[in-house]
């Protein structure tokens, strides 16, 4: 989270760093962590995409008006609860498909980063609609992929590896953007009120990003808290029960053979626990690549081992957010695939377009 | 570019001095006075530490305090939810219980969550649910038929997917641990809620009979059988002998199955 630290220095050397100054600049000056923002995006756009299109035979059994789940009794509960959601709007089969196809397109485009902003928006309806017309068939990953999409509206999660950001970048190349604003851009009014606008942008995406980063905290912490209390984790046996639950067991003859060996049962056991009590600690030093690489593995394992592939998913790209850009542009320049660290640097450039009085 | 970000930066620093003149917040004075040190910003700027406000139009102040008020907000806002998303998630306590209708306003229902994910104890048994029909004939003789098994169904989809449905994992599953926490051992409904889950059952049941049974019915039973998971060799031989559990077998009233009954 505090990624940006190193990239701020740069633009103001000779500023004395007081934390309490730091923590301003970073809170107020710069969007931290562009690039995790983006990864989340994508990676909750993308997840959720693959969830509607893995049901796509099931759809209209756990959304459509067919559903045992009936559209009088989800309007029942919502009165009681307060939920929205645009499924309960019509019995219609004709307006639930065009829903499910609306719901398609908007997580293609906003895995895409087209229009983000905006889509962050239908996303978050999309998302939180169809949550709540299956709220029994719900489970953690689609728990927590809920709060991301509400959280990614505060963010400016398009700024990177989008195509809102490409476009950008080439309309600046072909029309000199710049220059046409620094033109417009003369009034003092005109620049106060850039300026306003993407100090507010900042901001929010600031603290969106900080908010989403404490929900994961909590999430471990309390994950890891509640399993303290239990006497199958403490001694070390929680995972057997884990695997032999059948509807959790896609590979059984794999399940078992993790299961006769006890003492990695026990270890696993012990470390999960320790892990997700330790995550929210070890965020501000290099331990963190760590825990994050053991719960990388974790994740997988519950994807292949309990047949949890979008509960897997949805945390292990929340624990993205906690890479700092240095690790993604890095990582893009491992790749190979595209020059990013010019468009990153092109587009820090000249965002700021032409308010220069 | 290095020209470009110094003097972007140098445009926010002056709205931010003359935004921290208008409401006072002490983490911007701390950015207003290290910015004296810092040579890059005009030396026109009025001095934030004065008392004299700044000279500017109206519309110039009005902008300022305006997205003052707005960053306070934001920040305010921010650091409340965490507060309430942490009492929400908490075991309950002297804060939580204090506050409870005001963390549960804002918490429910988007914000609604629970992370006891295979805890405090994972489950120690599996469940089975079977599904038996009543038919009566026009003549008035009553047949019912064998037992068929749901879970089963659900096991066998579940097998050798990488990506399991939600409807084979989640559906049943939840509606039955629902359906046990809304219920009593006696299946009365008492509660609007507990009816709702209720008929949500049946549907589930009266769609996956007919889903695999080509027979009409008027009433549907479902039987639950409960298996504990025998503990690993080692709690065993802790133990000097392993307990064994009893297997329950719980049936649930005759529900009526056509489309309309409640």
């Amino acid at each position: 989270m505090r990624t940006e630290q190193t990239s701020l220095g740069s633009t103001s050397p000779t500023r004395r760093s007081s934390p309490v100054s730091n923590a301003y600049t970073v809170l107020l000056e710069q969007p931290i962590s562009l690039y995790a923002a983006s990864v989340l995006r994508i990676g909750y756009g993308l997840l959720y995409l693959a969830f509607l299109l893995r049901e796509f035979p099931h759809r209209r059994e756990i959304w459509g008006p067919d559903s045992p789940w009936t559209p009088a009794l989800a309007t029942q509960l919502f009165d009681q609860t307060g939920w929205f959601s645009i499924l309960t709007l019509s019995d219609s089969p004709l307006y639930f498909e065009g829903c499910y196809a609306l719901a398609v397109a908007t997580c293609a485009l906003f895995m895409l980063g087209w229009r983000t902003r905006a889509m962050s928006l239908v996303f978050a309806i999309v998302v939180a609609s169809f949550h709540a017309r299956a709220i029994f068939m719900t489970d953690g990953g689609d728990n927590l992929m809920l709060l991301m999409a509400l959280y990614l509206c505060l963010t400016a999660c398009g700024r990177r590896w989008s195509l809102d950001a490409r476009r950008n970048r080439l309309q600046r190349s072909t029309i000199g953007r710049a220059s046409r604003l620094t033109r417009l851009g003369s009034s003092d009014r005109w620049c106060n009120l850039i300026a306003t606008r993407r100090l507010l942008v900042t901001v929010l995406h600031n603290c969106g990003m900080f908010v989403i980063a404490a929900q994961v905290c909590i999430l471990y912490g309390s994950a890891g808290l509640y399993k303290v209390q239990g006497g199958l984790w403490a001694n070390g046996t929680a995972l057997h029960y884990v695997m032999n639950l059948d509807l959790f067991q896609p590979w059984p003859a794999l399940s078992h053979m993790v299961d006769s060996q006890q003492m990695l049962v026990a270890v696993v056991s012990y470390m999960t626990v320790l892990v997700q009590v330790a995550f929210p600690f070890v965020l501000f030093g290099r331990l963190k690549y760590v825990f994050v690489t053991i719960l990388l593995g974790m994740h997988l394992g519950i994807a292949i081992l309990l047949g949890l592939p979008l509960f897997s998913g949805a945390m292990i790209v929340a624990d993205a957010v906690f890479l700092p850009d240095r690790f993604y542009q890095f990582l893009a320049r491992a790749c190979g695939r595209i020059p990013l660290r010019r468009y990153a640097g092109g587009s820090a450039a000249t965002s700021s377009s032409g308010c220069r009085g | 570019m290095r020209e470009a970000l110094s003097s972007e930066r140098d445009g926010r620093s002056r709205l931010l001095e003359s935004m921290d003149s208008v409401d006072a917040w002490k983490p911007g004075r701390g950015t207003a006075e290290s910015a004296i040190g810092d040579p890059t910003p005009a030396k026109d700027e009025p001095d934030p530490a004065s008392d004299t406000p700044p000279e500017r139009s109206g519309t110039g102040f009005l902008l300022e305090a305006v997205t003052g008020s707005a960053v306070v907000l934001f920040l305010a806002a921010s650091l409340l939810h965490v507060l309430l998303v942490f009492l929400h998630v908490a075991p309950p306590n002297v804060v939580s219980q204090r506050y409870s209708s005001q963390i549960n306003a804002w918490i429910f229902p988007l914000f609604e969550q629970s992370w006891r994910l295979f805890a405090p104890d994972p489950e120690s048994v599996t469940r089975q649910i079977l599904a038996r029909t009543m038919h009566t004939s026009p003549d008035g003789t009553q047949q019912v038929t064998d037992w068929f098994d749901l879970t089963a169904v659900d096991e066998s989809d579940v097998e050798h997917n990488f990506f399991p449905s939600h409807t084979t994992q989640n559906m049943l599953r939840r509606a039955w641990t629902s359906y046990l926490e809304s219920h009593g051992s006696d299946d009365q409904s008492n509660s609007e809620r507990a009816l709702m889950i209720q008929k949500y059952l049946r549907n589930i049941a009266v769609d996956r009979v007919a889903e695999h049974r080509d027979s009409t019915f008027e009433a549907i039973q479902l039987q639950l059988i409960t298996r504990p998971i025998a503990a690993p060799g080692a709690a065993r031989s802790v133990d000097g002998t392993a307990p064994v559990p009893p297997i329950e077998t719980r049936y649930l009233p005759w529900w009526g199955a056509g489309p309309d009954e409640n």
